[in-house]
């Protein structure tokens, strides 16, 4: 998974990274490249610097700088060489490259009638590493259970970055679409179809249309698509039984997932919250939650190389949490 | 009869040196002809088509006659193997292919231009690149027709002449 993101590092960098320590790599979650700065990387929940000799600093001092042609380098070899079929990506502020990385740029923003049109003079990337994790969700999985149209329930996954959020929402799709149920009592449930709208190219990592992850046999991934539209689209075309998104926020994916409801669809999604309280703080979600269009929130926080876990039952018309289930547990 | 036959020898050797002056002359129109149209697919290719460049490269040079199509091609390979920049792959390319080609400095001038620029901006940047290589190329394929009109038709009856000279001379 790391050899192919090293390959499209420029070679320096590349080097760099690869004399890194086993015990570094192996924990290595991202590489912050900004130019004349040190390079930094983020390992196990913590930050380090890169020497030049490639062993890791808390010397800011001490850390290798990369200069302006390595950043144009790295720029170029990321946007495959086509800065301008990037322009969508460089609006949002990133870009997602074979294997599911996703590379977060920041630079000058270019304005265009007060709305934020593109970004030039590029001189920090962040180089977050995507890792599969097969059973991380086994844990979690029989907390959501839908046992009565054993499936799962429309749940919301809410964690700040970095928390593992998009691991375990891949892994609950991959789960469900083999139809490997961790709990014993499911051993007869079907397989599930899922539909997965990749707006980020994250989840699935699709490389012209086919998924880089397994994200398992029955799952169907729009790639790229805007999520309201794109779980529409779904709906319609692809008959799933369980929808998957990440990242939900804007109004009209909070309609789209309300369609997805009628239809009795469940849909599982992710959010940037702190926690359920937190998430309640943004009016899309909150109307979600208080609607009763989740029935399970799941908080995540890090627990070294474990995702502990905390389910929470809204209820349609409770404001405050109704039932706590699951308690900390790593999975 | 040596003499008649070396005679002929000068002779034939001689047109023929005029034929491919000529010939380099045509053939300087004719690739630099080549090289606008692949600049226009190109443009296509990344205005309309936003086709990731190494593809571009590699659409753009079909329709294209060879010493020229090699350009695009060998440049998309070399962004595909190492992951040079566009402007170190196409410098090399540009230095290799060259001398296969009958074109000359402006037009080398006009690519390698273009290459520092290729790739690393936003689309409508990109079309005025494209475009003012492509300006820069129309001036020189019309500079170039003029002097395939001229010289052309001069070289292919100078080699001849040159030979009847050297014929003269010798006998």
């Amino acid at each position: 998974m790391l050899d192919g993101l090293l390959a499209l590092l420029p070679a320096e960098l590349a080097a760099l990274i690869r004399a890194l320590p086993a015990s570094v790599l192996n924990g290595l979650e991202e590489i912050r490249v900004r130019q004349d700065r040190p390079l930094e990387i983020g390992h196990a929940g913590g930050f380090a610097y890169v020497t030049p000799a490639g062993t890791v600093t808390t010397d800011p001092a001490g850390g290798w700088r990369p200069d302006a042609g390595l950043c144009a380098r790295l720029l170029e070899r990321i946007t495959n060489h086509s800065l301008y079929a990037m322009e969508e990506e460089l609006r949002r502020g990133y870009v997602t490259v074979a294997g599911g990385h996703r590379i977060g740029l920041a630079g000058r923003t270019v304005l265009e009638g007060g709305a934020v049109r593109g970004l030039r003079d590029i001189g920090a990337f962040n180089i977050r590493i995507a890792r599969e994790t097969r059973g991380a969700s086994a844990r979690l999985l029989p907390h959501i259970a839908d046992r009565v149209r054993r499936s799962v329930l429309s749940t919301l996954i809410v964690a700040p970055p970095q928390q593992g959020k998009t691991t375990m929402l891949r892994d609950i799709i991959r789960s469900v679409s083999y139809g490997d149920w961790p709990m014993p009592e499911a051993r007869s449930w079907p397989a599930r179809k899922v539909g997965v709208v990749d707006e980020r190219s994250e989840i699935a990592a699709c490389v012209r249309g086919v998924p880089a992850f397994d994200v398992g046999p029955r799952t169907d991934v729009l790639d790229a698509c805007p999520k309201a539209e794109g779980m529409m689209m779904l709906l319609r075309s692809m008959s799933p039984e369980l929808l998957a998104v990440d990242e939900i926020g804007r109004p009209e994916d909070a309609e789209a997932i309300r369609e997805a409801a009628h239809a009795g669809v469940p849909v599982i999604a992710t959010a940037h919250a702190n926690d359920l309280e937190d998430a309640r703080g943004r009016t899309t979600i909150r109307r979600l939650i208080d609607e009763g269009a989740f029935a399970a929130v799941v908080e995540l926080r890090r627990r070294g190389a474990d995702i502990a876990f905390r389910v929470v039952r809204p209820g349609p018309a409770a404001r405050e949490p109704t039932r706590k289930a699951g308690g900390a547990g790593a999975c | 009869m040596l003499k008649l036959a070396g005679a002929m020898l000068v002779l034939v050797s001689g047109t023929l040196i005029g034929f491919r002056q000529a010939a380099r002359y045509a053939d300087r129109t004719a690739q630099i002809r080549d090289l606008l149209h692949a600049l226009q697919r190109l443009e296509t290719e990344i205005g309309f088509g936003h086709t990731p460049l190494p593809e571009a490269l590699g659409r753009a040079a079909t329709g294209a006659a060879e010493p020229v199509a090699a350009i695009f091609i060998r440049t998309a390979e070399r962004l595909r193997a190492d992951g040079a920049s566009v402007r170190d792959a196409l410098r090399a390319t540009v230095a290799e292919v060259w001398p296969r080609t009958a074109m000359r400095e402006p037009e080398r001038a006009a690519l390698t231009r273009l290459g520092d620029a290729l790739g690393i901006s936003d689309r409508e940047d990109q079309i005025r690149h494209l475009r003012l290589a492509a300006a820069l190329l129309a001036a020189e394929e019309a500079g170039a027709r003029d002097e395939q009109i001229r010289y052309g038709k001069m070289w292919r009856s100078l080699g001849f002449m040159a030979a009847l000279l050297v014929v003269i001379l010798m006998l």
